[in-house]
């Protein structure tokens, strides 16, 4: 892993000597820092990240971009053109450019200063002339170096931690939109039921077969039906911006094609064999937590060793999931020890350190417990989405053709036809919500494993049973 | 297994039950089987006092055996499967493999010994509705005898005092066992065989059943909304018809079991009642009738003189009980158009098809796919096209050249040249018709103004869909 070759431990100092021959090393590096986020992405998710970097390859990403919305998009290809074109992203990864020339910057030495003083005050004039070399800047060098370096490598598994929740959002909104399309289709179909029953009502009643009572029933539920069908529609709408919103599409690019079904529920469901093992090595968040605890370590081991430098290092922002800038940095101050030999620092240090740790483990223990909440959501999501499909939809079915043999027979009339069809039709609605809830669950076990922790998942009601309550 | 007694003739389906016969063959009479459910010809007395025997109407009689001049007959209480008529079958508790049990033939003054063995999970009895008995053998559970259990068998016996037309069924946990089918017929002949003498007798019950469509066993709980009104647990187009000789002397004994009354109809003959629950009734009190009620628990035998040859229909009158099982809170369709709704209706429902907009007689037209164990409403095909009748409905089929003791169905009447309804081919002049509906004794106040109403007349449009 990349991170760790970076990594250093506490070491002791020798200021004086290696800040010289340090001083022209740090050099920005080809990629930015990019290729590591992107191959930590790829591993997690399947899919690199790509920069777009001005007057360089931002028309090949618009071309990429542009090629993959002329066809209906599917998971892969959503997430692929978030990947390459979602700002918000993009400005994260601008961020990596910050830090690598900070690294680079405390890589070397300030340039030594001038400055000119005038000052008059009633008839007295003063100038002051002085030349200003940064002494301290030149004894810390290798120290900011080592934090430089560590706060690269933070800003990079930052940017790969918000490239991999990006692939999660945007498959959920993509989900989310498919789902969405065809309920707002199958909504067509219960008004269509709730307007041939209405019609007919009407027909009934001005032939002088039923009265002003049934014929208003039969219209205040197509009137319920129109009302559920413009929700549905707009629903559709909603789900298909947050995935254009994602991908970062606007204009022409809003006009993108999804595809009529949601993919099919996979044969098997994945085993549950080591997946808190595999969530420990894979986790962004636990590993931003080690790097942290790390470098507190190494803070920690130069306070002991030297008594007189105090690093306040303010690392890993653990819950950095709101959308406010990271804000952390640090200072470095070298004290003179003639009063106080830096005991109480020690034990500060310390405390910081242990602090530290315990963050850490509380992100793994927590990161383990929503490993076994998702996994929980996405094998029964899947047994639910399964019995919709395999038992619901077809006893549905089943219940339609018994009916219309009834109907047949004169035992049943054609508005019980009708309500039964609008029935069949709210358990197909039910059963492409659980088959989306399957997905949603699939993309949220991953980011518990891969990413940083996917949302909470309780399981949702079904939709049907309202509607069919309705029917009379 | 076959019969081992001959008594019917080439036809009937009567097998020994083999169980009881084996293990009972020392004491108890044997108790015969019937596997078939059409009409068994009739059972002429092999020994003990002759008489004139009755022809069930898809049912049988049951033998006896005679034991130190005690006529001793077997009945078997136990589940069975009907045949309701061709195509829906039934689970039923019923006597001896039938609902309804084989009817019982007796002549006025026999000392009768019936065995009742019950083969049903739950206790049973046998009341003898309408004879005059010892009071211990009326067979009412907790008043005048303890339950049949489950395996036992009781012993019922008294003289069969007064001549005439009886029923037999359980009086326990009654209503749940009579919903099931359990019942039978019960005939006293005169002593004098030449007495009351007619040339045909026909016997069955009317009894209904709450068959859900698609399912096999009646619901006990219903109370008046059955959908399966029955001739001895058979529906039309199941019911057999009664074949009789022209200027035979017919009587058709029919008892209610049902829930309600049955006003039942013959066409072409008048006939009279002669004779009731309590009797015959005096010649003297008689009076021609063409429809006779018959009440709940009220037994009738009509009489009348098969004069005219024909296929004559036979039915109760109230029109829902000549349907099968129909939906009864199904919507008037008359009249409505159903242009441009269909289609809508066809992309939901593909095998839709529009039914009522002309009237109900689609469904006897129509040949569709029902539920399973289920008979249209109505069908039937006579020699002119669908009967369009289902439950309570059979034909007395009069003929010249029906052989007497003869009961085969001779197939439909041909109608001699000139005898037959034809259709008018010439010219239809508008008739004259009266524009006010008549005067009116009590006019209400304050409602003026008609309601315009349309009469949709069958326009040539049927485009049927
Ligand atoms: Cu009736």
């Amino acid at each position: 892993m990349i991170f760790q070759s970076i990594m250093s431990g506490a070491r002791p100092l020798s200021i004086g000597l290696t800040a010289v021959v340090l001083t022209g090393c740090a050099t920005f590096s080809k990629d930015g820092g990019l290729d590591a986020v992107s191959a930590m992405t790829a591993e997690r998710t399947g899919q690199t990240v790509q920069f777009a970097r001005p007057g360089s390859n931002t028309e090949t990403i618009e071309n990429n971009v542009h090629q993959l919305l002329s066809k209906p998009l599917t998971p892969d290809t959503a997430v692929q053109i978030a990947l390459q074109n979602n700002r918000a992203l993009q400005a994260s990864l601008a961020e990596l450019g910050i830090a690598e020339s900070d690294l680079v910057q405390a890589g070397r030495m300030r340039n030594p200063g001038f400055s000119f003083g005038r000052m008059r005050g009633g008839d007295e004039l003063e100038i002051e002339r002085g030349i200003m070399f940064d002494i301290v800047g030149l004894l810390t060098i290798p120290i900011r170096r080592d934090i430089e370096g560590r706060r690269f490598e933070q800003a990079r598994l930052q940017a790969a931690s918000q490239a991999v929740r990006l692939v999660a959002e945007t498959r959920k909104a993509y989900f989310n939109a498919v789902a969405a399309q065809q309920t707002a289709q199958y909504m067509e179909q219960v008004g269509m039921a709730a307007e041939a029953s209405a019609e007919l009502a009407k027909r009934m009643a001005k032939v002088g077969n039923w009265s002003k009572l049934d014929q208003a029933r039969e219209q205040a539920f197509h009137a319920d039906a129109t009302a559920q069908i413009a929700r549905a529609k707009h629903n559709a709408i909603a789900a298909r911006e947050q995935l254009a919103r994602l991908m970062g599409v606007w204009g022409a690019g809003t006009a993108f094609q999804l595809p009529d079904r949601l993919p099919d529920l996979p044969k098997e469901v994945g085993a549950i064999n080591d997946i808190e093992a595999q969530a420990m090595r894979q986790r962004l968040d636990i590993q931003m937590a080690k790097y942290d605890t790390e470098a507190t370590a190494s803070a920690l081991g130069l306070t002991k060793a030297t008594g007189f430098i105090n690093v306040l290092h303010a690392g890993y922002a653990n819950k950095s999931t709101t959308d406010a800038p990271r804000e952390n940095g640090y200072e470095i101050e070298l004290e003179l020890p003639i009063f106080d030999w830096g005991g109480a620092k020690t034990a500060r240090a310390e405390a910081v350190y242990m602090q530290s740790l315990h963050r850490t483990a509380d992100i793994a223990v927590r990161a383990r417990s929503e490993v076994r909440e998702s996994y929980s959501a996405y094998r029964t999501s899947y047994d639910l989405a399964k019995h919709y499909r395999d038992e619901v939809v077809p006893l549905r079915k089943r219940i339609s053709d018994e009916m219309l043999l009834r109907y047949n027979g004169m035992l049943a009339s054609v508005f019980e036809l009708l309500a039964d069809a609008r029935d069949q039709i709210n358990s197909v609605n039910a059963a492409i919500e659980a088959q989306r809830d399957f997905w949603v669950a699939d993309t949220d076990l991953q980011s518990a494993v891969n990413g940083t922790g996917g949302a909470s998942t309780p399981m949702r009601g079904q939709a049907s049973s309202q509607t069919a309550a309705q029917a009379h | 297994m076959v019969s081992r007694r001959d008594f019917f003739m080439g036809a009937g389906a009567l097998v020994g039950a083999g169980l009881v016969t084996r293990a009972g063959a020392a004491s108890l009479p044997e108790a015969p089987v019937m596997s078939s459910a059409a009409t068994q010809p009739p059972l002429a007395p092999p020994n003990g006092r002759p008489y004139n025997p009755v022809v069930t109407l898809n049912g049988w009689s049951l033998p006896w055996r005679m034991n130190n001049g005690v006529k001793e007959f077997h009945l078997v209480a136990e589940p069975v499967v009907r045949e309701l008529a061709p195509g829906m079958k039934a689970n039923l508790w019923g006597y001896n493999g039938q609902s309804p049990g084989p009817t019982i033939e007796v002549v006025e003054g026999d000392r009768v010994r019936i065995f009742v063995t019950n083969k049903l999970p739950e206790h049973t009895s046998i009341h003898w509705h309408g004879q005059r008995l010892p009071n211990g053998m009326d067979g009412v559970t907790g008043l005048t005898q303890p339950g049949i259990q489950p395996g036992k068998t009781f012993v019922y016996e008294f003289v069969a005092r007064r001549p005439g037309t009886f029923m037999y069924h359980p009086h326990a946990d009654e209503m749940t066992q009579m919903a099931m089918g359990m019942m039978g017929f019960w005939v006293t002949h005169p002593k004098n065989p030449g007495s009351m003498r007619v040339d045909r007798d026909f016997v069955f019950l009317l009894n209904n059943y709450d068959i859900d469509p698609g399912s096999y066993t009646p619901k006990v709980n219903t109370m008046l909304d059955f959908n399966l009104f029955t001739f001895n647990s058979r529906v039309f187009p199941g019911i057999d018809s009664m074949n009789v000789r022209q200027g035979d002397r017919v009587r058709i004994r029919v008892g209610n079991l049902t829930m309600t009354n049955h006003p039942i109809h013959l066409h072409g003959h008048e006939f009279v009642v002669a004779g009731t629950d309590g009797g015959w009734t005096p010649p003297a009190s008689r009076w021609p009738e063409v429809t006779t009620d018959i009440a709940v628990g009220q037994m009738r035998a009509i009489e009348f003189d098969a004069t005219d040859p024909g296929d004559w229909a036979f039915h109760c009158h109230k029109s829902h009980h000549t349907m099968n099982a129909m939906g009864h809170n199904v919507p008037t369709m008359i009249g409505v158009d159903q242009r441009g709704i269909v289609q809508k209706i066809n992309k939901l429902v593909p095998d839709y098809m529009v039914m009522g907009e002309r009237g109900m007689a689609d469904m006897g037209e129509m040949e569709m796919p029902l539920p399973d164990n289920t008979l249209p409403m109505m069908g039937g095909q006579g020699p002119f096209g669908s009967v369009e009748m289902g439950g309570m409905f059979t034909v007395v089929k009069v003929r010249k050249d029906q052989k007497p003791g003869d009961y085969k169905d001779p197939g439909w009447y041909k109608h001699p040249a000139g005898t037959l309804a034809y259709e008018w081919k010439g010219e239809t002049p508008q008739a004259a018709r009266s524009d006010s509906a008549g005067g009116q004794s009590m006019p209400a106040e304050g409602r003026q103004g008609t309601i315009e109403m349309n009469v949709r007349k069958p326009s040539g449009h049927a485009g049927h869909h």
